[in-house]
């Protein structure tokens, strides 16, 4: 199997039939053989009967049906768990993305890029929607260092080893570029074309700006932690070291010159608790250290996914890069 | 097999032996395949002793025996490795509550629930007992915003897979049911006669208040932030530091404008100890965040019901 094209769905019951007769539609110039994976993320209307209908008449049709409502991250990271294709490509349920994409993304993929991003660069969302979005995506540009304008477009291309061992959780799906390319993934992106929402409403509000900033901020940090944590503690504890330095040349100062003024044991008590700050966060990043190395360190060996085998042509001229596979 | 029914036998009740009879005739007329597992906890000899009277049952009966009183939690997994049913009706060592409403709860497990959990009505134990399981269960559904009203009930109808998706551990077996609906299953609830109650009566020892607050607290932990610990101590730990720098920036500002001097202000202590806190929270749920980043990526966050 070449190609996996996992489709998250949430109360999509109209545009349902639509969308699997687009993505078929494009399928037919496929001279590979591909599957579709539709994932049910506890839909309360009829999403789930028609993909029984529809599974009747698609025999490359999977579907997974959750048990509730998991978020989006939880559907996708499902359908990769799933996926038996060499590329899993992703997209939107509502009929916003366009399967005719779909070539585009692996053309790129073909090209030697583990990770193809769509860019929505025409919106055809409210305003309302497309700036939080622009600054969000402006904030993750600037954090990760990864040059996308369109984070949130569900329509990507993954190689499919580089996107299962990321092993995602929470509401990730937004940085799985980010993420993969701080294992060393070659992230890039192409223009798609957007479509405006014809049923259903929307399933984003506006208050999620702020959760993705605190998900940006912590993912960051969680990343830089988990690779050495006692560095990190370490450096958070710096400035209670130097605190701890100040108020103890001070209270020895104190001592020595019998300062009156404040109380007598002032500097005494600041040095101690500044000492106990720095020590709580070194014995932290200790703990941390037994943490991450009693772990079977999988998040460590994420880069090894990214490694490509150099091969010589025939002629033995031109040194090529060929993309290992993973069974 | 249709039916497991999983006995947690905890205290040696002299008509244990009548109690397993009547399951089984209450079994027998539902013309289903079933077993009947007795999972003895630290009552020493007592079941090896009232075999001989089971022994007609010896066909359907399997009987185990944990040399060390253990947990619910850990018996239920034991019990759960050597059963074969689909449907398990899990029971304590007594029968608690009426025959008929037995049959009720096993009845009402239809193919859209996977757990029913009884709530006993006009309940037979003194008044005050009543009242306390009143106010924990009140508190439970308050905090977990479940709608079960009676979690201390020991009859609980599970379909097989809810029992082996949802782990549970330590005290938590009573919270299964609320674990399980987090998880996306269909958990319902019967009500139910109450026939005896053999439970502990009047005011527990303290540490038994203690636990159970301590349980609720772990609940209520364990279903909203295991995957995300941050968001937890990151609200405690920059409540804390707020308060500190607050309370520093007021004497700060007092010194410049005022000219009150700085050295000798306590509260100052108060402020760089709220904000030591503060770090201090944050950074155990930091800590927190990377055990589950290395330590749970494996564990799956979402219950499939089917692949087609």
């Amino acid at each position: 199997m070449y190609l996996s094209i996992v489709v998250p769905l949430y109360n999509e019951e109209e545009s349902l039939e639509k969308l699997l007769s687009s993505i078929l539609e494009v399928g037919k110039d496929f001279d590979f053989t591909y599957e579709i994976i539709f994932v049910d993320d506890g839909s309360t209307d009829k999403t789930w009967q028609i993909i029984e209908r529809l599974k009747k008449t698609t025999p490359h049709l999977k579907a997974i049906k959750f048990r509730r409502n998991y978020g989006q991250t939880s559907a996708m990271v499902a359908g990769f768990d799933h996926a038996s294709g060499e590329i899993i490509v992703t997209m939107d349920g509502d009929l916003q993305n366009d399967p005719a994409d779909i070539p585009l993304l692996l053309k790129k993929i073909a090209e030697g890029y583990d990770i193809v991003s769509g860019w929505r660069k025409n919106r055809k969302d409210h305003f309302s929607r497309v700036l939080p979005s622009k600054i969000a995506n402006a904030i993750i540009s600037l954090s990760t260092g990864v040059g996308l304008h369109d984070y949130g477009c569900s329509l990507k291309a993954y190689r499919a080893e580089c996107v299962k061992s990321l092993r995602a959780y929470g509401e990730m799906h937004r940085f799985f570029p980010a993420l993969a390319s701080m294992t060393g993934a070659q992230v890039t992106e192409i223009p798609v074309s957007h479509h405006p929402r014809k049923y259903g409403v929307s399933k984003y509000g506006f208050s999620r700006i702020l959760k993705v900033l605190s998900d940006i901020f912590a993912m960051n940090l969680i990343i830089r932690f988990s690779a050495m944590p006692l560095k990190g503690f370490a450096v958070c504890s710096l400035p209670f070291l130097l605190l701890t330095v100040a108020f103890g040349i001070l209270a020895v100062l104190s001592l020595i010159y019998q300062w009156t003024s404040g109380k007598a044991l002032f500097f005494f008590i600041a040095t101690a608790l500044s000492s106990m700050a720095f020590v709580h966060l070194i014995t932290l990043g200790v703990l941390g250290e037994l943490v991450v190395g009693t772990s079977d360190l999988s998040h460590t060996q994420l880069p090894e996914i990214t490694k490509k085998r150099i091969t010589v042509d025939k002629e033995g001229k031109k040194a090529q890069v060929a993309i290992i596979q993973g069974s | 097999m249709k039916y497991s029914i999983i006995v947690f036998l905890e205290d040696s009740y002299e008509d244990f032996p009548e109690f397993i009879k009547n399951l089984n005739s209450l079994f027998s007329a539902l013309n289903a395949p079933f077993e009947i597992l007795i999972m003895a906890n630290g009552t020493g000899g007592f079941l090896r002793n009232q075999m001989k009277q089971l022994e007609d049952l010896n066909h359907r009966l399997k009987a185990f025996e944990l040399s060390t009183k253990s947990s619910e939690a850990v018996c239920l997994q034991a019990a759960l490795k050597e059963s074969a049913g689909e449907i398990i009706l899990v029971c304590g060592s007594y029968q608690q509550i009426t025959t008929d409403s037995l049959r009720q709860a096993l009845v009402s497990l239809d193919d859209h629930t996977d757990i029913v959990n009884p709530w006993r009505q006009k309940r037979v134990d003194p008044p005050f007992n009543q009242f306390q399981s009143k106010v924990f269960n009140f508190l439970v559904r308050k905090i977990t915003s479940s709608n079960l009203h009676d979690l201390s009930c020991t009859v609980r109808v599970y379909r097989r897979q809810v029992l082996e998706e949802t782990e549970v551990y330590g005290n938590m077996y009573r919270f299964l049911p609320i674990v399980a609906a987090r998880r996306g299953f269909k958990t319902i609830e019967v009500k139910c006669e109450h026939q005896q109650e053999r439970g502990r009566t009047g005011f527990y020892d303290l540490s038994s208040y203690i636990t159970r607050l301590i349980d609720i607290f772990t609940l209520y932990f364990n279903t909203r932030f295991t995957r995300k610990p941050l968001r937890f101590f990151s609200a405690i730990g920059t409540s804390f530091f707020i308060i500190g720098f607050l309370i520093a920036l007021y004497v700060f500002l007092q010194k410049v404008f005022m000219g009150i001097p700085i050295g000798g202000r306590s509260v100052l202590l108060l402020a760089l100890l709220s904000m030591v806190l503060g770090v201090q929270a944050s950074s155990v749920g930091l800590l927190g965040e990377i055990i589950t980043f290395t330590h749970a990526r494996h564990k799956r966050e979402y219950s499939i019901q089917k692949i087609i």
